[in-house]
């Protein structure tokens, strides 16, 4: 899976995605279809993707605790989970996932591990075109494509890189940063939505200017801005590396808790782990690998651990599944 | 300069703004101005009874043809219903646009390598010369000079 691998940039770049938004013409927008309409997008669209490449499921088909996972991997939103009258459009390894019935009739995202969002963008633009010789967008001269929220409007290109930026949170440049790219356009989120500043100091930059800007002129523009924030969370890993002892001791105490803990919520998990993956990126703890902790930091989410234990458990054993869980990988 | 809202008249009118230290200049034309509400000394000086009539009047709520959105829904969802919100809230969203973009009009979408419409005459291209073939095999040359224009055309489109 796409999420759990290691790939250019992993030191500091966790993911890569682009997300387009699409409306079909001929409809209204999803929030005020009926529910016949809503079926017969969804049909639509089921007759047109190419089924060697991509399968349709229906929400209503899915189980909760799958839709709860997919919420925790941030691929579907929090909103799309109870959308009984939604669908999910993927390919085999889930780099692509389209929304069907969110916000606008298509959400599509591309994702990539590391710092790749050229790679997303043609995967993204191979699907979005293939569609385009069945299905008519809806877009003009004046706005280009027409989305349901016109923060959307013009390109409908989200491009988003998932940061890991510990480094810069301890040495005190964080928030002055965040803020200096949130005053160009950009914007800036903790991992958790909008408002959190994220627990385990990860951190979400996207454009937020859709309209009067060629995709290239985006991606370009986002892709300079993260260059520049790998560089300084790397030169500020130097800066805390350098003979200090308590930095040190700081890291080799994460891993300690996590190898030995017997009850872990998820909260102290992602604390921990992000401690654990600065130190792996930079080389003091050499005996777990960067993909291990990446792959640690998706598993431990409550649902994404029932997933994979196959059962339903209750808080108190959640606690102890998932210390074991972590003991069991890191072991 | 042109507008920076209908990019066709000259622009006349520089709109400065000042959010938290970041600044921003736009060029308009008296017009686009005037639609998005930024007065000028002409129109704070005009005869004052002029406005008085909208005191009296019940505020006409625009609403979308297809959809029945108004801008009150809008402002409750943040989304609009349908396409054609987007004719009949132009205005507004001239505004909108330009406050949070900096811009409201987009480039000129990249053209798609095969649109809906070249596709259905691509089909109905191939279906035709397969029938040349057939025709020309059966020594049929005027009927099969009939059907080489009308691939001539649907080409041409």
């Amino acid at each position: 899976m796409w999420f759990k691998e290691v790939s250019k940039d992993s030191d500091v770049v966790i993911s890569s995605r682009v997300r387009f938004a699409r409306d079909i013409k001929g409809y209204k927008f999803p929030i005020i279809m009926s529910d016949d309409e809503k079926r017969s997008v969804i049909s639509l669209l089921e007759n047109k993707i190419d089924k060697c490449k991509y399968k349709l499921l229906e929400m209503k088909d899915i189980d909760d605790i799958t839709k709860l996972s997919l919420m925790e991997q941030h691929i579907i939103s929090k909103e799309f989970v109870p959308n009984d009258l939604g669908a999910i459009i993927t390919n085999e390894d889930s780099s692509i996932v389209a929304m069907v019935n969110e916000e606008d009739h298509l959400r599509i995202q591309a994702f990539e591990a590391g710092f790749n969002v050229d790679k997303c963008y043609r995967k993204l633009e191979e699907f979005t075109d293939e569609l385009e010789k069945k299905v008519e967008y809806i877009k003009n001269d004046k706005y280009g494509y027409i989305t349901s929220c016109p923060t959307n409007v013009g390109s409908g290109m989200r491009v988003s890189v998932l940061l890991h930026l510990p480094a810069l949170a301890r040495i005190g440049l964080l928030n002055k940063l965040l803020d200096q790219a949130a005053s160009i356009g950009v914007s800036v989120r903790g991992l958790y939505g909008e408002n959190t500043s994220g627990d385990g100091y990860m951190y979400q930059i996207s454009n937020q200017k859709t309209l009067g800007m060629s995709d290239e002129n985006i991606i370009s523009g986002i892709k300079a801005i993260i260059t520049s924030i790998i560089e300084q969370e790397r030169k500020a890993r130097e800066i805390l590396n350098k003979d200090n002892i308590q930095f040190v001791d700081e890291i080799y105490r994460a891993f300690g808790v996590l190898k030995n803990a017997r009850v872990m919520s998820e909260d102290e998990a992602l604390k921990l782990l992000s401690k654990l993956r600065l130190g792996v990126s930079i080389g003091i703890i050499n005996d777990v690998s960067l993909q291990k902790v990446q792959e640690l930091m998706v598993d431990i989410s409550s649902n994404t651990l029932k997933l994979i234990k196959k059962q339903d458990f209750s808080r108190q054993e959640e606690l102890k599944t998932r210390a074991n869980y972590i003991r069991e990988v890191l072991n | 300069m042109k507008c920076q809202s209908c990019g066709k008249r000259e622009a006349t009118v520089r709109y400065k703004e000042n959010i938290n230290g970041k600044k921003q200049e736009i060029y308009l034309c008296s017009k686009c101005a005037d639609n998005m509400g930024f007065t000028d000394f002409s129109t704070m000086f005009s005869p004052m009874f002029v406005s008085i009539p909208e005191f009296f009047e019940e505020p006409v709520q625009k609403k979308c043809k297809t959809c029945g959105y108004t801008l009150e829904d809008y402002s409750k969802t943040g989304m609009f219903g349908c396409e054609d919100c987007y004719k009949t809230f132009e205005d507004t969203l001239d505004e909108l646009f330009l406050k949070f973009h900096g811009k409201n009009r987009h480039i000129k979408l990249p053209k798609k390598k095969v649109n809906i419409k070249e596709d259905n005459n691509q089909k109905e291209i191939e279906e035709l010369t397969e029938q040349i073939q057939e025709l020309i095999e059966a020594e049929k040359y005027e009927e099969a000079a009939v059907i080489r224009d009308k691939i001539k055309e649907l080409r041409g489109k």
